[in-house]
């Protein structure tokens, strides 16, 4: 028996499962269980092992899971009763937030209401050197415990001011709770994310306070079923970063999870692109509602410091809590296949971000839905095949999506096809526009980045995006259906912390630096440790958050080695400033924010992927409205063997989705089962 | 060009607009645009029409640059070559005070100029008396640039330079944010000629034209949506313990030709200290609350601002005339869109909030630290905001203005200050059927044991935020050292055992309270 590893993804509509044995790959979809996300994960597991007709005693290599059970809780709010506890005189730090409005026209505007509302004060301080103005109490300590227990408290998190450089006076207090509650979960600041910035490291506190009750039994029952049923192996979590850790580490810091199931999907995007030697990428994905883009920079996913969780007020950027925990840095557009089509108050034709959703969804999909969708456009064009659609299993109106396109088109007296391809158009320059502004903002150039699509409509714009980018080549995958759950399985074993401490390069205190970093290393590879990682296997790799001093954003720079008195850090700083477009100020002293450490299991390999080179059958035509009206030749992706080259305009249809293929652009069935199109010049 | 291919060019010019600001914004070392996006970056078109903007920003830099960008065009029209910038931080053709520096630069194009880029950014110092309104005239504010070509056919002018050097405080933070600016300008040029290239366009003029009548056509059919009436208000607050001035207005919507007018007749005469507003900024602040109510959605160009009309005589507190002093003029400009809401419920009840305290009070920390290095910090603190019909005002939150609070851990690692107290002030705002957002209460002192400056300004202190329909006004403002009450100044000596305490405005409520059963 050779090595056989396990991915499940637990997303909000279905459970995927992957399994690996050697050189064959096996699927399972199977319908996600809110009620218990458990049921679904053996539901898909039993199936994708009598597919591969093994015992769970042979899974020998490895069992990921990448899981939505964190963002379900924050959403839901059904975490435990939850209390935060700050310095005294700031106790209202979740319900001031950051004092501005994150819509300046929008005169109704909401906050969110603190995911974590009763709050508790200890008198202590710490100064912004470090050094202890006030040390807790243990009277007071003790009172604490008596109110926690009076208000039925199951888990707090403590946030003093300036524990990120000094956590004595938080430790304190924990570890006091700790002996006094014993079952009581605690999480501290300092531990969770120590870095600099009251308001977001509490925000990041609060939320993994308010989900360790609810992601610890979730993680402690999925390890003892696996364990009863004959798993060998310990199961690892994928976190927001792409990371990989242990169940231990995992239940501790379940704020770093709340992305799992994306970053995944960004990973698998990283396994092609180094599969294929391309060392950026941009990964494309599209579903019913958004779209989204991940970059790949160096055959690795780009990761960002600062996500936003539970955006409530019409899911706009400001509206949800703040957490500063590396995430795989996604590009998220409100345009996926329900969006709907309208006409605004300009008398312009406008794409989403109002969706149809999957209820009552796109008109086509006859469940009630009128208005004009995404999806529509691409049916009246031609591009999908009503009959043809999730292999057949539902059968599209055309007619219903020519009425509603048509109904739009009244109001800008144009007809039906040229609206639908309006549509097609506007979608596909909204999202190269969200490209754009996400890549000048990171100091990528995304001219000439190949494109690698996937999702149900991905691959239905592609080709034009790409075009938009200047870019000259698309990626269509394999397992395209199951793709987040295939990227857990090829990642290696990882673990990112950072810790916050300021210092100027003029300035330097080479020993607090190695102090910090010894610190943050250790605790990477004790994290490595518990996941299974030989500690000569680890691999760092270090950066750190930079700017002028004076300035208030930095800028993250990676360094080739763990960086020393020797390191060039001005020089690395500013080659990073120039990438992205922003002024050098050589007269100006430079200040290091945050270090940054990642350390790293060994990679494990992915299977052999092949087309399946099916026979063709009758060649089969369909005429296309979105290059004039021609008939246009459709081929089943089986169909393709390795090497066989097709040109566009052309349709190449799988289960899930379709490959638009423009004119102008060829495509061949390439290695590891990816078909590759690319654009004459 | 059918309307699908203008959203689809559209998408692209805003996009185009909205990275160019980012990159900018975060380069920027001015704490006002770095925490709150005081700036304004815009696409103009080669008639000298503002026909996008950076989704971002204050509302006083937002329509003020449309107005100084139009000026420059046309002042140096045949007289713009290749590789120029344009400058001024003239108050009366920009955003209303000296720290505001204007910058523009066309966009050639097969040797033709197809548009123009510019920016407004409040700088981190311009000389004279510094953020204050203690000058008597303009002059003591700083450093005059008139519309002048920094920039002449690619070669710097290197005269300018050193004037500019010479005359501010921070010198290379100065001229490294005018570099930013410079640099967001030219690389937007590029992107312009590129998207130009990808959808094969000459110029941008028709697709100008058409999204500024398109943007006229819709900010009317909002205003005709409207009840036809003229409603007068009044605005009420005090600049010192001994003065308060007042801005009255006349609002009617013209439902017949789409038009809203305010006339500011009546308000307050220009005073002696720098808190005068120009007329530009004060229709910006008043743009702002018109456009908030009945078009949040609509772009800000030439086209959607066109149908307000705004008046204010001149020699009023809200149409200054030279050589009026202005630097703090955003203390007054942030009460401007008050009367307005108030006038706005009269026909949009639904859509207005009630007042706030206007601009958040303010402080700045100064002296030199245990070893002799000087410090200078600045901070804002937000009152509550006023209540909505359907929903109360927001604790501790900016109204106007859109300004981030900097965190307190920043604050004390650049300066020996401690907070001892940053919480909300609960109760504070106004009751009434909808709540008003409470303020805060926010306590300081400086470690060490010598002594400090303390420049502390508090609006609110003597005239509430009024209650709208009913609603009860909003707690005043306090400030007190030492459990004193005092009033706010400017460079006040402070002792190394004083502690301040400012506590915030509540917004005022709306409607009468439902009383308890």
């Amino acid at each position: 028996m050779g090595n056989i590893s396990l991915a499940v993804d637990i997303g909000g509509t279905f459970t995927d499962v992957v399994l690996i044995d050697g050189d064959s790959s096996f699927v399972e979809k199977t319908l996600t269980t809110p009620h218990d996300l458990l049921e679904g994960f053996f539901r898909g597991v039993d199936g994708v092992l009598s597919k591969a007709g093994i015992e769970p005693a042979d899974v020998s290599d490895r069992i990921v899971h990448a899981t939505t059970t964190v963002t379900n809780a924050l959403i839901e709010r059904r975490g435990a009763k939850s209390a935060m506890i700050f310095t005294d005189g700031f106790a209202d730090i979740l319900r001031i937030r950051r004092e501005d409005r994150f819509d300046i026209y929008d005169t109704q505007i909401e906050a969110p209401a603190p995911i974590i509302d009763q709050t508790f004060t200890v008198d202590e301080r710490v100064f912004a050197d470090g050094t202890v103005g006030k040390a807790p109490e243990s009277a007071e300590i003790e009172a604490l415990a008596a109110a926690l227990v009076d208000h039925g408290i199951q888990s707090v998190g403590v946030c003093f001011l300036h524990s990120y450089i000094n956590p004595d006076n938080e430790r304190e207090v924990a570890e006091r709770l700790r002996a006094l509650l014993p079952d009581l979960q605690v999480s501290i600041s300092s531990e969770v994310s120590p870095q600099i910035r009251e308001y977001v490291r509490a925000s990041t506190t609060a939320v993994n306070a308010y989900a360790v009750p609810v992601t610890k039994p979730y993680l402690d029952g999925l390890e003892r079923r696996l364990a009863d049923q004959g798993f060998a192996p310990r199961p690892l979590m994928v976190l927001s970063s792409g990371g990989l850790v242990a169940v231990e580490t995992a239940a501790r810091f379940p704020v770093r999870m709340i992305e799992s199931g994306p970053a995944a999907g960004a990973l698998a995007t990283a396994f092609f692109a180094k599969s294929l030697g391309a060392s950026e990428v941009l990964g494309f994905d599209m579903g019913g509602t958004t779209a989204k883009v991940c970059l790949i920079q160096n055959y690795e996913p780009l990761v960002a410091a600062e996500f936003e969780v539970d955006r409530a007020y019409q899911l706009k950027e400001g509206s949800g809590f703040p957490v500063n925990v590396p995430t795989v840095d996604l590009i998220e557009i409100g345009a996926g296949g329900g969006s709907i089509a309208d006409v605004n108050d300009m008398g312009l034709l406008k794409v989403g971000p109002r969706s149809a959703g999957a209820s009552p969804g796109p008109a086509c999909y006859a469940k009630g839905g009128t208005n004009a969708t995404v999806t529509d456009a691409a049916v009246h064009l031609g591009l999908l095949d009503p009959n043809n659609f999730l292999g057949g299993e539902m059968r599209l109106d055309a007619e219903a999506a020519s009425n509603a396109l048509a109904s739009v088109g009244d109001k800008l007296g144009m007809g039906s096809y040229a609206v639908a391809r309006g549509v097609y158009d506007i979608v596909c320059e909204a999202m190269a526009g969200a490209v754009r502004t996400h890549a000048a903002e990171r100091g990528v150039d995304y001219r000439g980045v190949p494109l690698l699509a996937f999702g149900g409509s991905g691959p239905v714009y592609a080709c034009q995006v790409a075009e938009l980018l200047h870019s000259s080549r698309v990626i269509y995958p394999p397992l395209a259906s199951v793709f987040s759950a295939f990227g857990a399985i090829v990642t290696p074993v990882r673990f990112d912390l950072a810790q916050s401490a300021l210092m100027r390069l003029g300035q330097m205190d080479w020993s607090l630096v190695d102090e910090l970093l010894d610190h943050i290393e250790s605790e990477s590879r004790k994290a490595l440790a518990i996941a299974g990682v030989r500690d000569t296997d680890v691999e760092l790799k270090f950066s750190a958050d930079m700017r002028y001093y004076g300035q208030h954003y930095e800028v993250p720079v990676t360094f080739p080695e763990r960086p020393s008195p020797s390191t060039s850090l001005r020089d690395l700083f500013e080659e990073e400033l120039q990438k992205r477009h922003s002024v050098l100020q050589t007269q100006l002293d430079v200040e290091v924010v945050n270090w940054r450490i990642a350390a790293s299991g060994p990679t494990s390999k992915g299977p052999a992927f092949a087309h399946a080179g099916d026979p063709l059958g009758s060649e089969k035509r369909r005429k296309v409205h979105a290059w004039g009206g021609h008939e246009v030749k459709v081929v089943p992706r089986r169909s393709l063997s390795e090497g066989m080259r097709l040109k566009g305009p052309l349709l190449i249809e799988e289960r899930e989705t379709t490959l638009v293929i423009s004119p102008g652009w060829t495509v061949q069935a390439g290695p590891l089962g990816c078909v590759v199109a690319e654009r004459e010049e | 060009m059918n309307p699908l291919e203008v959203e689809q060019y559209w998408t692209s010019l805003r996009s185009l607009v909205s990275e160019r600001a980012k990159v900018m914004q975060r380069s920027a070392f001015a704490a006002v645009v770095r925490e709150a996006g005081d700036l304004a970056y815009a696409v103009f078109d080669a008639q000298g029409r503002m026909v996008a903007q950076a989704e971002t920003g204050t509302p006083g830099h937002v329509n003020c640059l449309e107005a100084c960008g139009k000026y420059l065009i046309k002042k140096f029209a045949g007289n713009i070559r290749e590789g120029d910038i344009l400058i001024t931080n003239d108050p009366w053709l920009g955003a209303g005070h000296y720290f505001d520096i204007t910058i523009l630069a066309p966009v050639f194009r097969n040797g033709k100029i197809i548009a123009y880029l510019g920016s407004t950014n409040h700088h981190a110092d311009i000389g004279g008396l510094g953020m204050s309104s203690v000058a008597i005239d303009v002059h003591q504010e700083g450093l005059s640039i008139p519309p002048m070509k920094l920039v002449e056919a690619g070669k710097p002018n290197e005269v300018l330079y050193d004037i500019i050097r010479a005359n501010v405080r921070v010198p290379d933070v100065v001229v490294g944010d005018l570099a930013a600016q410079i640099s967001s300008a030219v690389s937007g040029g590029v992107a312009i000629n590129e998207m130009c290239d990808r959808h094969g366009l000459e110029d941008i003029e028709e697709l100008s034209s058409d999204i500024i009548r398109r943007s006229e056509d819709a900010m009317r059919a909002a205003i005709r949506a409207c009840p036809a009436g003229s409603w007068t208000s009044r605005c009420e607050f005090e600049l010192t313990a001994e003065k308060s001035i007042h801005l009255d207005l006349r609002l009617t919507i013209d439902n017949v030709n789409g038009e809203v007018e305010l006339d500011f007749t009546g308000s307050s005469e220009q005073l002696n200290i720098g808190v005068n507003v120009v007329e530009n900024y004060a229709r910006a602040y008043a743009t702002f609350a018109v456009r908030s109510c009945l078009s949040p959605d609509l772009p800000n160009n030439s086209g959607s601002l066109r149908p307000i009309k705004f008046f204010a005589p001149p020699g009023s507190v809200i149409n200054c005339i030279y050589p009026a002093p202005v630097a703090s003029r955003h203390v007054v400009g942030m009460y401007v869109p008050m009367p307005i809401l108030d006038a706005l419920y009269n026909a949009v009840p639904d859509r207005v909030l009630a007042n706030g305290p206007g601009c958040p009070s303010t402080a700045v920390v100064s002296g030199r630290d245990g070893d002799g290095k000087p410090y200078n910090i600045f901070f804002t603190v937000a009152g509550g905001m006023g209540a909505r019909s359907s929903k109360p005002g927001m604790n501790a939150t900016n109204y106007p203005t859109g300004v981030r609070s900097t965190p307190i851990e920043m604050l004390e690692r650049e300066a020996p200050i401690v907070f001892t107290r940053k919480e909300l002030r609960h109760g504070s705002g106004g009751s009434g059927r909808q709540l008003g957002g409470d303020g805060q209460v926010v306590e300081f002192r400086v470690r060490g044991d010598r002594p400090w400056l303390l420049s502390a300004q508090c609006t609110a202190l003597h005239n509430p935020p009024r209650g709208l329909d009913g609603g009860e006004p909003g707690e005043l403002s306090r400030f007190s050292i030492n459990g004193i009450p005092a009033n706010p100044q400017f460079q006040q000596q402070m002792s190394s055992t004083d502690l301040v305490r400012v506590e915030t405005a509540g917004g005022a409520g709306l409607g009468m309270a439902v009383p308890a059963k």
